[in-house]
């Protein structure tokens, strides 16, 4: 529509603009003058017209023609409007003419006009050619936009087909991948990606369920026990009260292995990512390592620390903190009397390392993989205290602040190889 | 094969080109041997008329009306008379 209206239109104002200038000039000629000089004007109009296009008819108020080259005055040409438009016979042959009536003021009428034959055969080339081009441009788009839903359809279907299978609950179902590495194959990897988080959170979730129904019903059975066994061999009421008391710190050791599940969860969930604040981890290590070595020594063990003046990074202090806490614990736990355990932090680039490394029996590699998971103990820890939470607290905190938790042997080929436990955090 | 696509794109999109009355067609009175003669008798009266090459032009564009070729004729008739006009200033 615009190309026409810039085009095929144009022609139409182009040839309005043209006969309207005509019939002003006419009509200042007629004012300046007499009708004479009105019927000159035209006549000299008419012997210039090389085009052969001009079209005029002056005639009087009695209807005598003046001037001009119409045949007659149409009977179109007394309607309201002054624009018409009207056949033309020239040389044996139909054209058009566009005419416009003049009011002269005095009784002469006038008409002003072109004949318009070229112009229509023009606007009609050019209309042609824009229909054909428009034709040809919505073939295109049609095509174009077939050939595109089409593709579209295509790269698309495994993934909708993967949705629908997972939607049945196929949870093994994953994106096929092609080569390309385009837009589509990120958005089937961060599916899969997805997918994957959601198995592996399942699966936390069903071994929690595992874990809680396996390790927690032993030690409620056994402080029921104890207190059946009170209840009916209790000699007096100070053994009897002895047995609840210990029944008691029984269930406070129970409920304080629910609260470290809780707090777990709590942070795998992501929820205390809100409490992240810029902090510096030294001040709070060298704390610690007051503390804990005066535990230490208590018990005949040595605490090293060894730390950086500044440890800047963004995170929750309170979890970090309770996660260097649960390693210095469990380091403490295993070193034997008279063994030292060493805490380090340094910043490496955009890295820090917090290092607990202790002389204690180590743990076989093969149980590494499995020593952040919920209730896990390895069969060397079996006969000391602990309920297997302490390292997943650890890893989970970790994963929260983007960093991982690496064990290593602290002397590697010793026959005490002892545990390096290596919490990695990016640094701020 | 276009054409009926094109009578019906231009009613659409074309609504200023209504179509013209049939009734008494008009006819233009210039296209005829005796305007020829009009505007070489025109042409004559010219002051420049005998200069060339517009006297030359003249003369063809009358040889033309004569041998029946009227609108060529006319049309070169005008341009003769254009140019004597331009010529005189």
């Amino acid at each position: 529509m615009v190309l026409w209206w810039n085009t095929a239109g144009a022609l139409d104002r182009q040839v309005e603009a043209a006969i309207r200038a005509d019939a002003t000039a006419l009509q200042e000629r007629r004012r300046a003058g007499d009708i004479a000089a009105l019927v000159a004007a035209v006549e000299d109009r008419l012997a210039v017209d090389v085009q052969n296009e001009a079209l005029y008819l002056l005639l009087t108020a009695e209807g005598r023609r003046l001037a001009g080259n119409l045949s007659t005055w149409p009977t179109e040409a007394n309607a309201e409007s002054p624009w018409i438009r009207i056949p033309l016979q020239r040389d044996g042959a139909v054209s058009e003419a566009r005419l416009l009536r003049v009011d002269l003021g005095d009784g002469h009428r006038l008409l002003v006009g072109r004949d318009v034959a070229e112009k229509l055969r023009l606007r009609g080339l050019l209309s042609e050619g824009i229909a054909w081009a428009a034709s040809a441009s919505a073939a295109l788009a049609v095509l174009g936009a077939w050939l595109l839903r089409r593709a579209l359809e295509n790269r698309l279907r495994p993934i909708y087909r993967t949705a629908a299978a997972i939607g049945t609950g196929d949870l093994t179902r994953r994106v096929p991948l092609s080569e390309r590495g385009d837009e589509f194959d990120k958005l089937g990897a961060t599916m899969n990606a997805m997918l994957d988080r959601i198995a592996q959170l399942m699966e936390g979730v069903r071994g929690v369920s595992d874990a809680i129904a396996h390790d927690l019903r032993t030690p409620i059975a056994r402080a029921r026990a104890k207190l059946e066994e009170a209840l009916v061999s209790a000699q007096d009421e100070e053994a009897l009260r002895a047995a609840v008391e210990q029944g008691i710190a029984d269930l406070d050791g129970i409920a304080r292995v629910f609260k470290a599940v809780l707090r777990i969860a709590e942070v795998e969930a992501g929820a205390r990512r809100a409490a992240f604040a810029p902090i510096d981890l030294a001040p709070v290590l060298t704390d610690m390592a007051e503390l804990y070595g005066a535990s230490a020594e208590a018990q005949d063990q040595h605490l090293e620390a060894e730390l950086d003046e500044t440890l800047p990074l963004v995170g929750d202090r309170d979890l970090l903190a309770q996660a260097v806490v649960n390693l210095l614990d469990n380091a403490l736990k295993f070193t034997p009397e008279g063994g030292t355990v060493r805490l380090a932090a340094h910043r490496l680039d955009d890295v820090l390392e917090i290092a607990v490394a202790d002389d204690g029996p180590g743990m076989p590699p093969a149980d590494r993989q499995r020593a952040g998971e919920r209730f896990f103990r390895a069969d060397s820890a079996r006969t000391t205290p602990g309920s297997g939470l302490g390292l997943s607290l650890v890893r989970a905190v970790a994963t929260l602040h983007g960093g991982e938790v690496a064990l290593s042997d602290t002397h590697p080929g010793a026959e005490r190889p002892g545990l390096t436990v290596t919490l990695r955090l990016p640094a701020s | 094969m276009l054409r009926p696509g094109l009578v019906v794109l231009s009613m659409v999109v074309f609504p200023l080109a209504e179509p013209a009355s049939t009734e008494n067609p008009l006819r233009v009175t210039t296209d005829s041997s005796a305007y020829c003669l009009e505007l070489a008798s025109r042409f004559a009266g010219q002051p420049g008329a005998t200069a060339e090459p517009v006297r030359s032009l003249a003369e063809e564009g009358q040889r033309l009306c004569e041998n029946g070729h009227v609108r060529t004729g006319i049309a070169k008739l005008r341009r003769a008379l254009r140019a004597s006009q331009q010529a005189g200033g």
